[in-house]
């Protein structure tokens, strides 16, 4: 069996590109699997879906903790603690970024495969980063033993009720990319002899932290939600008349006033969604693509 | 047996699919995560004409089983899904229109119950409506989702039963899981389930009749309870009846339960729906170490399968019966079942271990089968076995930190 961890954001096509993957093994003739997991968060918020292909029944349910292979769309993912897209993989584990940077740049650890797939959806869908087609595209290669025909007849049985022009450039970039990685070998598994785990018996606590009470409101701050952001917003304070209009419309309530009145971003929170750069009747609000790796 | 599709479907879609193929004529509906998706697709096929009939959103899970309970006294085929809250809502009315004994097909997706509120699933939803008189299928694969629901029909609509049947499916595990399901096409479907011609008295306008009765006394009340009981016990007849001719037309047997590497198996793990998977899983890799183990799966769930159960699990040393529930207060909901249902066989198991695992959705590995198996060997290992441990408890321990410390902040 090979298991495939696929690693994005909401709205990146991480769960569609499983869904393509899983489809085109089944086409191949092999048993699938797909599964996708992630909250009650939305778009930006880190996603993990699974592929299992095999020529057996697949006795294996819900996520993948040992993957032989990991497709990261989002290479800002690397270093992210709740995503942790490396958590689980062996120095045989093949793991792919999308990303321009080069291996090395990228894990010290682990040998990584790189390749830009971000500029040929932008190329190919129409300045759209959504990469269900591109990263099954890079899965399906990688394992070697399905057929080009069976992805493309997979991507155009998942996305249904996308423009004949969509679809088309989807197919293109499949085949693009299918072309353009290499099979690897995937090293057989060994399987090692079951131990037990060592399991405690729960101790009574006092209701103060046997229930599920939140002494400490206003916690969430230690959430970083900005690490959902795919693009970043930037004011142009060379021209921002502080009419704080993005100050009012933020729904995150993640911009603040300084102490001069200008409008200032918290990019630990902020989570992208751009209406401020939509709302500032000057356009002073520029939007930037996120890329690198956070430490 | 004809040509059968074979699809990628989601356990959410499979069930969609099973109420299509069953072609229903009233769907009432309200939507919860995880089940949605059914509801959402079945909308899609009631717009588009794919189904002929009607799709109403309802404004609670309580008023949708009521117009499904009445749907069904009018004679027609009726489907409809709910999950965890959402069930619970409606439990009044699930009591209620069991006892009116009109047939339709309900999917549940287990999802774990508040407090805390979760996604996740667990079997504390579909456990608490085990006594509302409802026939109970649980399913284990996405294919198994949609073959129940078409059983579903052919015995709910048993003139020895006309009761509802809950199918039931976990939450991720399988509402969002896709596999290869086999489809059949319309018209053999049709052959295994005709068209639906109620076999009793229905609503007409013509015709004034009242169903919701009240009555005084204890009597009248015990009589029509009698009644709801055998009905329920007929419908394992009914399912074997159902299971066989599935078979002629599909290719596919299902018994009450299912023996997995069960006939010389030492230990015995008890399981049901889609964790089973995993049992099986284990079952293989400890035999593969020589270790003599195997599994029952519980498929059928109301009416108690306790013959069928009793036989497969007499004559095995060591059995433990895995909860994917908790009944505070008293351990897995399933474990006392199955234990009476052994109580009166000579040959019933030596020790028969109570395990609690998989609640809100934590995750079950070998690991933890292969704690089940030290635990069985232990003499003094106490009752029940709870699948909890370090990891989970330091985890637990870091959020605990975060909501009660003002310094988590600083």
């Amino acid at each position: 069996m090979w298991r495939i961890r696929m690693h994005g954001r909401g709205g990146q096509g991480i769960k569609t590109a499983s869904q393509i993957l899983g489809s085109a093994g089944f086409y191949s003739g092999f048993q699938a699997q797909d599964f996708p997991l992630y909250g009650a968060e939305r778009r930006g918020a880190p996603v993990i879906a699974f592929t299992r292909i095999s020529k057996d029944a697949i006795l294996e349910r819900g996520p993948i903790s040992s993957p032989d292979i990991i497709l990261i769309g989002d290479e800002t993912l690397l270093n992210d603690p709740q995503s942790a897209p490396l958590c689980g993989a062996e120095p045989t584990t093949i793991i792919f970024v999308n990303s321009n940077h080069r291996p090395k740049e990228l894990s010290q650890k682990f040998e990584v495969i790189t390749a830009n797939l971000t500029d040929l959806c932008l190329q190919r869908l129409n300045g759209r980063t959504i990469y269900s087609s591109a990263l099954s595209a890079v899965g399906a290669r990688l394992l070697g033993t399905i057929e080009l025909e069976d992805l493309l007849q997979a991507v155009e049985d998942e996305l249904p009720g996308v423009s004949s022009q969509m679809l088309k450039g989807n197919l293109d970039l499949a085949r693009e990319v299918f072309e353009m990685v290499q099979p690897v070998a995937i090293p057989q598994r060994v399987e090692k002899a079951l131990t037990a785990k060592p399991l405690v018996f729960p101790q009574h606590l006092p209701v103060v932290d046997g229930a599920p009470i939140i002494l400490d409101p206003g916690n969430m701050a230690l959430r970083k939600t900005g690490n959902w952001r795919v693009e970043r917003p930037e004011i142009d304070y060379d021209h921002c008349n502080k009419c704080l209009i993005c100050y009012a419309r933020c729904p995150d309530g993640v911009i603040s006033l300084a102490p001069d009145g200008r409008p200032e971003i918290d990019y630990d929170h902020c989570k992208g969604c751009l209406i401020c750069a939509q709302e500032c009747p000057g356009h002073f609000i520029k939007t930037v693509r996120e890329t690198g790796i956070f430490p | 047996m004809k040509t059968q599709k074979k699809t990628m479907l989601t356990g959410n879609k499979a069930a969609a699919w099973g109420a299509r193929m069953a072609g229903v004529e009233y769907v009432p509906a309200f939507p919860i995560t995880p089940q949605t998706e059914i509801v959402e697709t079945l909308a899609k096929w009631f717009a588009d004409g794919t189904l002929q009939g009607k799709f109403t959103n309802m404004d609670s899970e309580h008023s949708m089983f009521m117009a499904a309970g009445s749907a069904g006294a009018t004679g027609v085929r009726v489907f409809t899904a709910s999950s965890s809250q959402g069930i619970l809502h409606g439990m009044e009315s699930l009591y209620t229109i069991t006892g009116w004994r009109t047939p339709m097909v309900i999917v549940n997706v287990s999802r774990a119950l508040a407090t805390p509120i979760t996604l996740e699933p667990d079997h504390n939803d579909v456990m608490s409506t085990r006594d509302c008189g409802l026939i109970q299928l649980h399913a284990e694969t996405c294919q198994e989702v949609f073959d129940f629901v078409l059983m579903g029909y052919r015995i709910a609509e048993d003139p020895d039963v006309c009761l509802p049947v809950l199918v039931n499916l976990d939450g991720f595990y399988l509402s969002f899981t896709r596999e290869p399901v086999l489809i059949p096409d319309e018209e053999e479907a049709r052959n295994f389930l005709p068209l639906y011609k109620a076999m009793q008295p229905v609503f007409q306008a013509s015709r004034p009749m009242a169903r919701a009765s009240a009555v005084f006394g204890g009597a009248t009340y015990t009589s029509f309870k009698l009644q709801q009981d055998m009905a329920c016990r007929n419908a394992e007849k009914c399912f074997n009846q159902a299971a066989q001719d599935f078979e002629k037309y599909f290719g596919r047997f299902y018994g009450p339960v299912e023996a997995f590497h069960l006939d010389d198996a030492e230990y015995v793990f008890v399981m049901s729906n889609s964790f089973a998977t995993k049992g099986k899983s284990a079952v293989l890799k400890l035999r593969q170490q020589g270790i003599k183990a195997g599994l029952l799966k519980l498929r059928l769930f109301r009416p108690f399968p306790g013959e069928a159960i009793a036989s497969a699990l007499a004559g095995h040393a060591k059995v433990a019966v895995i909860d994917q529930n908790l009944a505070p207060g008293m351990g897995g909901i399933t474990y006392p079942e199955i234990v009476t249902s052994l109580y009166s066989r000579e040959d019933r198991p030596e020790k028969i271990l109570s395990v609690i695992g998989g609640l809100g959705g934590k995750d079950m590995d070998d690991q933890d089968f292969m704690a089940i198996i030290e635990h069985l060997d232990k003499p003094d290992s106490g009752t029940p076995l709870y699948l909890y441990d370090e990891k989970d408890v330091s985890s637990f321990n870091r959020l605990q930190q975060i909501a009660k410390l003002k310094e988590a902040l600083s």
